[in-house]
C-alpha cells in the first residue's frame, strides 16, 4: 500500500498525500521512491483520513494551543508581543533501532560535554595540553572567571544539555551545535506531545510512540538530589513574562511542581537565597535556571542587569543554593569547540565521538580563516558568541556589498566568528496548503544527568523550515515545530519503575507564593470588577436611554454623570448637547472603551505573570476576554445605531465566567485570599460611586425612582428588588438591597464583611501586643460606619442633595482605597530601586 | 621589608542607603616576592555577612552585606605583608631577545605560556591597535632583549606622559589619554599594558601600594600614601617582572601587590549594588604603609 506521487496511481482527490521531491533527501521516502517502513502506519493512515479532516483537526489543535496559553515570543515584533506556538501535526518519525544510535551518541555526547565544562571551569588541562588554543576560551564572551571552581553535588555539572540535529548528505545524523546554557523547548516538546495525543488519539495509541514522561521525571529527581536539604525547595528561574519561551518556564514549573520565580521575587541574606512571600522569607534550595548566566549577578557578572540576583555567586561557591545549568556553562555554545571536539574526545574519552559534529572552520586560525574569506558564498558564518543583534549569516545569499562587509569585520576580529558549510537537511513531510510537503527539518535533543549518566528525551523538539529550501531554521525566524515520534519496536515498560522516593514539599510550601505573584492576584481582582462595574453601567445607560419609556433630561445627565464617575471620563456635556450625544461623544472618541481596554489589559497583563497558578480552563476565559477586548472597537461603532448593549456582553459573560471560575477552582489559599480581596475592595469602592452618584441629587419622583432603577440595574439587584417588593422603586428599600443586605453578593455590606474576614485570615507577626492592626482596625471601622447607619437618615433631603448619604459615599470610598493602600504596603514587596555602585559598563570578554 | 597597610575606603551617600552587597580587592595577595602575614577588614556599619575567597586570578576577594539602613560606609583593610625584591631578573643583556619572545608566545606548546596568552588577548577596558603598537615599535627591535625593551618603554611613557592627578577618571579612554599625554598610574599601567598587547606580549595589570619616603628631615604625614597601579610582562621561559611606568622602574621592595588581572576591571577595589544612596556618592581613600623592619 506504501505509495507516493512519485509514482503515477492517480489518487483520489479526497486522499491526503505526500508528495515528497525526489531531488531532495528524504525522511520518509527512500533513494527509490518507496516509503520506509516505519514512517508508513502513519501516512498510511494521514492518506486515508483526507485533507478535510486534517484540517480540522489541525484547528482544533490550535484551539488546544491556545487555551494552554502557548506561545513564543518573536522580539523583533513588539506589536504582537505572543505568538501562539506554531505547530505542524505531522509527526517526525524515527524508528527505534536508528534512534538506538542516536540516543547512544548523544548519551556520549553530554557525557564528555560535561568533563569539558568541569576542566574549562578547573584545571584548564586542555589549555595547558594544547588540545584547545588558549584564544579559543580566553577571547569568548561566555568564559566567566567569576564562575572559576563552581562544583555541584555528584556526578555530573552539566545538568542539562541539547543538542541541534542534522542529517547531512551521507544520511548520518550530525550535531549543528550545542545548548548548554538553559537549553529552551523540552516544554514545547511536551506541550506538542499532549497536543498530538489529544488531536490523533488513536493514531498516537497504534503508533507505539515513546513516552515523554520519564525524561521530566528524572530531571525532577535530579533537581530534587541536587539540594543540599532533605526537603527541597525548587523554584524555575525566568527573566519574566516578555521573554520569547516564557510560555515554556511556566508550563515546566506546574508540571515539574516548582515555584516559578523571577529576579524581583529572589533575594540573598546571610549567605542563603530565599524567596520573598507573604510569611517572609523562604529558602530556596535549587534553582533551575532560565536566565542567561551573565545576567544572574549584578555584583559579580553583568552589572547593570535587572534579571539576576545581588550576590547569588557567592551563596553558590557556598555550596548553599544550586544552580542548573551551572552559572559559566554558557561557554559550552562556543561553536569554536566543535572545531577541536575530536580532539577533546580522544584526551578524555581516548577516541573520537561517535556522533560527528558538522564541520566547523574558526577564523581565529590563520589557515581556517583564508579558506572561510575564500568560499564565503558557500557557508554560514556564525558568531562565536550567539545574542539578538549578531546572528548567522548565510553566504550563499549574500550580497557583493554584505560579502565584503563581513569579510571586513572577520578580518578585524577573527576570532569571533566560525564557519560552517551549508547543510542540506533532510526533508519531512508537513501539511502545507492542504497537501503533504517535503520541509527541512532539525531536531533539538535533550539530555539529563542521573545519578551515574545521563537520560535523554526520546525524541525532542522537531523544527521545520518555511520554505522546502529554507536553511535558517529557528523561532525566532517563525519556523513551526512538531511532534518527535520514537516508534517502540516492542512494547514500553510502565515509568512506574521510576517512582524514586521523592520528597513531599513543606507544608508551608502551600502558603509561600512569591509576593509578586500575589500582588499580581490582587491587582487582577481589582482590575476585573473595574473593567466590569464600567460595562455594567454603560449597558445600563444604554438600556435607560433607548428604553420605552421617555427618560427626562436631568436623568439623563445623572446617567452620564455616573458613567464618566464610573469609568473614570471626563464627559463634555454641554448644553447644545443631549446626554445621549455626550454619551455617544465619549464613546466615539474612544475615551470610555480606553479606560475599558485599559482596565481590562492591565488584568491580562496580571494574568500572565500569574500564569503558573491558572488552571486551563482560567486560561480559556482569560482568551476569550482577550477576544472580545480585540473586537470590541469595531462591534460597538458598528451597533452605536441599535441595542449597542449587545456589543458589550460578550465582555460581561467573560468576566462573570472569570470570577466564576475563580470562586469555584481556586484553592483557598492566599492567592485566591488576595484576588478576592481585590475584588471586594473595587466592588464596594464601585458601589460607592454609583450610590453617590445616581442617588445623592434629589429629583422629583419619577425620575428619583428611574435613577434607582439604574443603580439597581448596574449592580444586577433589579429582580430581587421587584420580586421582593413589588412595587414602584424607592430610595430606602433600594439602599437597603445595596447597601445594607448582607445576603446581596452585590452589597456594599457583603463585600465590607467578606474583606473583614479577608483580613482577619492574613498572615501576621506574631506580637505580644493584642491591639488591632492598622488594616483590621481600618476594615472594622468602615464596617461599623455601615452597621450604624440609618437609612431614614441616609435618605433624607438636605436641599437639593441628601448630603448625609454623598458623605457617607465618600468616606466609605476613601477608607476602602485607603485599604488598599495599606494592604499594598503591608504585604507587597516595594523595594527601593538598586544601582551599581561602581558604574561599569564594560562588556567582559 | 615588613609594612603595616591601612586601606580605608570611605562612600558618603547622599540619600540612605537600605541594603547593599558589595565585592572588595583590599587585601594584599600572596606573590613571589610578597607574602601577607595577616589581615583584617572592618566594615561600617557593622556587615551581617561577610565572605573571603581566592578568586580566579589568585587575589583574595573579600563580600559583604549590610542589611543596616546608613549613609556612610567605611571599609578598613588593615595587612601586615613582607616583600622581597623580584627575583633577580636576567641580566637584562643575556635575556630572551625580542623575537624569540614574540615567536614563543604565538607558537610555544609550553603550558605556561598558552596561559600566558589570556593576558596578551584584548579585556574588558583594553583594546589593541595599530596606533599603540607603532608608539613603541622602535623599541622593540628583533635583537633587542625583550625586558631591556620593556624597561625602554616604561621610560618613554614615563618621560613623554605628565603625572596629573586631575586629569582622569578611570574610565578614561587610552586613545584620550595617548592624545592628551597626561594621566595618573592606572592610566599609564593600561597604556603601557596595551602597547605590549599589541605588539605581541603578554602583560598583566597590577594594583597595590607604594611605600612613599618623606622629604629628609621630616615625620611622614598620615594618610599620605596612596592606592598604586603598575603592570607585569611575561617573558617566555623566564617569568613575569613588574615594572612602573609612572616612577620609571621596575617594582621593588617598596611596591606591595593587592591584586592583578586583566586591567582594572579584573581588580575594581570596591564595586557592589546598593539599593538607595541617590546619586553621585562621595568617595574617600586614605592608604597609610608604615614600614616595621
Amino acid at each position: 500500500m506504501s505509495q507516493t506521487m512519485s509514482q503515477a496511481s492517480g489518487p483520489d482527490s479526497d486522499d491526503l498525500i505526500y508528495r515528497h521531491n525526489p531531488a531532495l533527501q528524504d525522511e520518509a521516502v527512500d533513494a527509490n521512491g518507496e516509503l520506509r517502513p516505519h514512517w508508513s502506519y502513519l501516512l498510511d493512515s494521514l492518506k486515508e483520513l483526507g485533507p478535510a479532516l486534517f484540517d480540522e483537526r489541525q484547528s482544533k489543535a490550535l484551539r488546544i494551543l491556545r487555551d494552554d496559553g502557548a506561545t513564543y515570543n518573536i522580539y523583533s515584533d513588539s506589536s504582537t508581543p505572543s505568538h501562539t506556538w506554531n505547530m505542524d501535526l505531522v509527526p517526525y518519525v524515527i524508528g527505534s533501532e536508528e534512534w538506538g544510535r542516536i540516543e547512544a551518541g548523544l548519551l556520549e555526547r553530554a557525557e564528555l560535554f560535561n568533563l569539558l565544562l568541569r576542566d574549562l571551569y578547573g584545571n584548564r588541562e586542555l589549555i595547558r595540553s594544547g588540545v584547545i588554543p588558549p584564544d579559543a576560551l580566553f577571547c569568548h564572551r561566555g568564559f566567566l572567571r567569576a564562575c572559576n571552581g563552581i562544583k555541584l553535588p555528584g556526578e555530573h555539572d552539566l545538568i542539562l544539555h541539547s543538542v541541534d540535529l542534522v542529517r547531512g548528505a551521507d544520511g548520518q545524523m550530525m550535531a549543528m551545535g550545542d545548548r548548554a546554557q538553559s537549553p529552551s523547548g523540552a516544554g514545547y516538546s511536551l506541550e506538542n506531545r499532549n497536543v498530538m495525543s489529544r488531536v490523533f488519539p488513536s493514531l498516537f495509541r497504534d503508533s507505539h510512540v515513546h513516552r515523554l514522561a520519564a525524561f521530566f521525571q528524572r530531571l525532577r529527581t535530579k533537581l530534587n538530589s541536587l539540594s543540599p536539604n532533605s526537603a527541597p525547595r525548587v523554584a524555575v528561574m525566568t527573566p519574566g513574562a516578555h521573554n520569547e519561551t516564557y510560555f515554556e518556564h511556566a508550563y515546566l514549573a506546574n508540571y515539574l511542581g516548582f515555584h516559578l520565580v523571577q529576579s524581583d521575587d529572589l533575594v540573598v541574606r546571610n549567605g542563603f537565597l530565599w524567596m520573598k512571600s507573604l510569611d517572609g522569607l523562604s529558602r530556596v534550595d535549587v534553582l533551575l535556571r532560565r536566565v542567561d548566566d551573565w545576567f544572574c549577578d549584578p555584583v559579580e557578572l553583568r552589572g547593570d542587569s535587572r534579571l539576576g540576583v545581588a550576590n547569588l555567586l557567592e551563596v553558590v561557591r557556598a555550596g548553599n543554593v544550586v544552580v542548573a545549568n551551572p552559572l559559566g556553562s554558557g561557554i559550552l555554545e562556543n561553536p569554536v569547540f566543535l572545531r577541536y571536539l575530536p580532539g577533546i574526545a580522544k584526551h578524555f574519552l581516548g577516541r573520537e565521538l561517535r556522533l560527528p559534529s558538522v564541520e566547523t572552520h574558526w577564523c581565529g586560525r590563520e589557515d581556517d580563516r583564508a579558506y572561510v574569506l575564500d568560499h564565503l558564498h558557500e557557508l554560514v558564518v556564525k558568531p562565536v558568541y550567539r545574542n539578538l543583534d549578531n546572528r548567522s549569516l548565510y553566504g550563499p545569499e549574500l550580497s557583493a556589498e554584505e560579502a565584503r562587509s563581513l569579510k571586513a569585520r572577520i578580518e578585524a576580529d577573527p576570532t569571533q566568528y566560525v564557519a560552517q558549510p551549508v547543510m542540506e537537511a533532510a526533508h519531512v513531510p508537513s501539511f502545507v496548503d492542504g497537501v503533504l510537503k517535503p520541509r527541512p527539518v532539525i531536531l533539538r535533543s535533550f539530555a539529563v544527568a542521573t545519578d551515574t549518566s545521563y537520560t535523554v528525551m526520546p525524541g525532542g523538539l522537531t523544527r521545520i523550515g518555511q520554505d522546502e529550501r529554507s536553511f535558517m531554521i529557528s523561532n525566532q525566524t517563525g519556523a513551526k515545530s512538531k511532534d518527535t515520534w520514537v516508534i517502540a519496536s516492542e512494547p514500553e515498560r510502565m515509568v512506574h519503575d521510576e517512582q524514586v522516593d521523592e520528597p513531599v514539599s513543606r507544608e508551608a510550601d502551600l502558603i509561600s507564593l512569591p509576593s509578586r505573584v500575589v500582588e499580581n492576584l490582587f491587582w487582577m481582582g481589582r482590575y476585573a470588577e473595574r473593567a466590569e462595574a464600567a460595562l455594567r453601567i454603560l449597558r445600563t445607560a444604554f438600556m435607560m436611554l433607548n428604553g420605552e419609556e421617555r427618560i427626562s433630561d436631568i436623568t439623563q445627565h445623572q446617567l452620564l454623570h455616573a458613567v464618566s464617575m464610573i469609568t473614570a471620563t471626563p464627559s463634555r456635556s454641554t448644553d447644545e448637547q443631549t446626554a445621549e450625544e455626550a454619551l455617544r461623544g465619549i464613546i466615539e472618541n474612544g475615551s470610555v472603551l480606553r479606560s475599558i481596554s485599559g482596565n481590562l489589559n492591565a488584568m491580562l497583563y496580571c494574568a500572565e505573570e500569574t500564569k503558573e497558578l491558572l488552571s486551563s480552563d482560567t486560561y480559556r476565559v482569560i482568551n476569550d476576554i482577550r477576544d472580545a477586548l480585540n473586537m470590541l472597537g469595531v462591534s460597538f461603532s458598528g451597533s452605536l445605531a441599535s441595542a449597542p448593549e449587545e456589543a458589550l456582553d460578550p465582555l460581561v459573560t467573560a468576566l462573570m465566567a472569570l470570577s466564576g471560575l475563580t470562586q469555584e477552582s481556586m484553592i483557598r489559599g492566599f492567592g485566591w485570599r488576595f484576588m478576592d480581596m481585590g475584588r471586594r475592595l473595587e466592588r464596594g469602592y464601585q458601589i460607592a460611586i454609583a450610590i453617590d452618584s445616581l442617588i445623592v441629587p434629589v429629583l422629583s419622583e419619577s425620575d428619583q425612582s428611574k435613577l434607582c432603577e439604574a443603580l439597581l440595574l448596574s449592580l444586577e439587584a433589579l429582580i430581587s428588588y421587584r420580586r421582593r417588593y413589588r412595587a414602584r422603586v424607592g430610595i430606602q428599600t433600594s439602599l437597603d438591597l445595596v447597601m445594607m443586605d448582607p445576603t446581596n453578593p452585590r452589597s456594599l455590606m457583603y463585600q465590607v464583611e467578606q474583606l473583614r474576614q479577608h483580613i482577619g485570615a492574613l498572615p501576621k507577626t506574631p506580637t505580644q501586643m493584642h491591639e488591632l492592626s492598622a488594616d483590621e482596625r481600618r476594615i472594622l471601622e468602615c464596617e461599623t460606619l455601615l452597621k450604624l447607619s440609618s437609612l431614614a437618615e441616609l435618605s433624607k433631603a438636605d436641599g437639593f442633595q441628601r448630603s448625609h448619604l454623598g458623605e457617607q459615599m465618600t468616606k466609605i470610598a476613601d477608607q476602602l482605597s485607603g485599604l488598599s493602600e495599606m494592604i499594598t504596603d503591608k504585604y507587597f514587596d516595594h523595594r527601593e530601586a538598586s544601582q551599581q555602585l561602581v558604574n561599569s559598563t564594560w562588556e567582559s570578554i | 621589608m615588613l609594612y603595616r597597610i591601612r586601606h580605608t575606603t570611605e562612600y558618603v551617600y547622599h540619600s540612605r542607603v537600605s541594603h547593599c552587597y558589595n565585592m572588595a580587592h583590599v587585601t594584599p595577595r600572596d606573590t613571589l616576592r610578597q607574602q601577607c602575614l595577616s589581615t583584617r577588614v572592618d566594615v561600617l556599619p557593622g556587615a551581617a555577612f561577610t565572605s573571603n575567597r581566592c578568586d580566579y586570578f589568585g587575589n583574595n576577594a573579600y563580600h559583604f552585606e549590610i542589611q543596616k539602613p546608613h549613609k556612610k560606609l567605611v571599609i578598613t583593610s588593615t595587612s601586615e605583608v613582607r616583600t622581597n625584591l623580584q627575583k633577580a631578573a636576567p641580566e637584562l643583556e643575556l635575556g630572551i631577545s625580542c623575537r624569540d619572545a614574540r615567536e614563543a608566545m604565538s607558537s610555544s606548546r609550553a603550558p605556561e605560556v598558552l596561559l600566558a596568552r589570556e593576558f596578551l588577548l584584548d579585556s574588558p577596558m583594553l583594546k589593541a591597535s595599530q596606533t599603540l603598537k607603532e608608539y613603541a615599535d622602535s623599541l622593540f627591535d628583533d635583537n633587542t632583549p625583550l625586558l631591556t625593551a620593556v624597561m625602554n618603554l616604561t621610560s618613554k611613557i614615563y618621560q613623554e606622559f605628565e603625572y596629573s592627578p586631575a586629569s582622569t577618571t578611570i574610565a578614561t579612554p587610552l586613545q584620550e589619554v595617548l592624545e592628551s599625554r597626561r594621566g595618573v598610574c592606572q592610566d599609564f599601567a593600561h597604556l603601557q599594558i596595551a602597547i605590549l598587547r599589541s605588539l605581541g606580549f603578554a602583560a598583566r595589570y597590577v594594583s597595590g601600594y607604594l611605600e612613599t619616603l618623606p622629604p629628609p628631615g621630616q615625620e611622614k604625614m598620615v594618610g599620605a600614601d596612596a592606592t598604586h597601579a603598575w603592570l607585569a610582562v611575561y617573558a617566555p621561559g623566564e617569568g613575569w617582572f613588574e615594572y612602573d611606568p609612572t616612577n620609571n622602574c621596575m617594582a621593588h621592595e617598596q611596591h606591595i601587590v593587592t591584586a592583578w588581572g586583566r586591567d582594572f576591571y579584573d581588580v575594581t577595589p570596591l564595586c557592589g549594588v546598593i539599593y538607595g544612596g541617590g546619586s553621585n556618592p562621595v568617595l574617600r581613600v586614605a592608604v597609610d604603609v608604615t614600614r616595621l623592619t
